[in-house]
């Protein structure tokens, strides 16, 4: 639920104030937000896997915005779109995470007798 | 209520930074889509030359309105006979008189083929070039008078690449282009159609060219102005 009211106050913050980038910076904007999907669905997998660590989650965040930057920037100056390498990166483990929180998701949803219940472990 | 995990205030926390990149960037996207070129010159621009284009058409007819009050002005004076005869022979030299006579009307038209992956479109377009050749041929085979798409080639006259189109006299000219030439039927048509010459090339790119030899075709007057500012004639005797 937070993650979800959180996402919303996000967008309130973001309409309520005229935040705009310039366009230039578009690739790095999808990157940027990229980066930032792959963090929350990674974050919720190892939630729900109890293994989260916020130090990971925060170093992995912030360090994966910044390696997704520069290499938008290298690719920018050397002509080669570079930030697809980011995206197509960015987009698997996007899938691989979502595939995992819905089996899980799905295994809570059916019961504790198949599953043994992580809540009752939690 | 379930207690609030750890995890998930740190996911609402990214989830934040999210909602605001997401926003913004949509924002941007729009603006990219609704202004594809925001530039404000561009507008300036394109507005210049609109009233510029205006402003032309105006002149073009007060220049056509002074040439014919010129016409008339030296009208009845025998004195002047021969001075008219010399006058009109002038403006037939210059171009400023529609002519009429046997020559030959040839139609050019961008090429209907597709360029194939890793070749230039630009290959199959009737470039500033071609006409270019296609005049050239045409006056070195004794055409007197040439006119493209109703502009007729003087001695000012440009013949230029602009963008899409093609500036003949200062006016945009598109496809397909018509040159249309005074002189003898059968030389002009024998020129263009030399083995490896103009049309050759052109046909070759696909170039849709289409020649026809006419009994009689009228060229038109040039219709601009004629302002010399920095040439100024050097009268005979006059030289030190």
């Amino acid at each position: 639920m937070l993650p979800v009211l959180g996402l919303l106050l996000g967008i309130a913050i973001a309409l309520l104030t005229p935040v705009r980038f310039p366009a230039v910076y578009s690739d790095y904007m999808a990157v940027g937000i990229l980066a930032a999907l792959d963090s929350v669905c990674g974050g919720f997998r190892a939630g729900l896997e109890d293994r989260f660590d916020r130090v990971v989650f925060i170093s992995g965040f912030i360090t994966n915005m910044a390696l997704a930057a520069c290499l938008t920037l290298v690719g920018d100056k050397l002509g080669v779109d570079l930030f697809l390498g980011a995206t197509v990166a960015f987009s698997i483990r996007i899938f691989t995470n979502v595939g995992m929180i819905r089996r899980y998701l799905l295994q809570r949803m059916s019961g504790p007798s198949r599953t043994g219940s992580r809540d009752a472990r939690a | 209520m379930r207690r609030v995990r750890e995890f998930e205030v740190y996911v609402a926390g990214v989830c934040v930074v999210l909602g605001v990149l997401l926003v913004a960037q949509f924002r941007t996207q729009e603006y990219i889509g609704r202004a594809q070129l925001p530039s404000r010159r561009l507008e300036d621009l394109s507005d210049m030359l609109r009233r510029s284009d205006a402003e032309r058409g105006l002149l073009e007819k007060e220049v056509n309105a002074l040439r014919k009050q010129l016409a008339t002005v030296g009208e009845g004076e025998r004195a002047t006979e021969a001075l008219r005869a010399e006058l009109a022979k002038a403006r037939m030299a210059a171009g400023l008189v529609e002519v009429e006579g046997p020559g030959l009307v040839v139609e050019l038209d961008d090429s209907k083929r597709q360029a194939a992956p890793g070749e230039s479109p630009e290959l199959f377009l009737v470039h500033d070039e071609d006409i270019l050749k296609i005049v050239n041929e045409l006056f070195a085979a004794g055409a007197e008078a040439i006119s493209i798409n109703g502009q007729r080639v003087i001695t000012t006259t440009e013949v230029r690449c602009a963008g899409p189109v093609i500036s003949v006299n200062n006016v945009r000219v598109g496809p397909p282009y018509q040159v249309v030439a005074i002189g003898e039927p059968n030389t002009l048509d024998a020129a263009l159609h030399m083995r490896d010459g103009i049309l050759d090339t052109l046909r070759a790119w696909g170039i849709e060219a289409k020649v026809q030899k006419m009994t009689s075709v009228r060229v038109p007057t040039y219709k601009g102005s004629l302002y010399f500012q920095y040439a100024k004639s050097v009268a005979e005797g006059a030289g030190k």
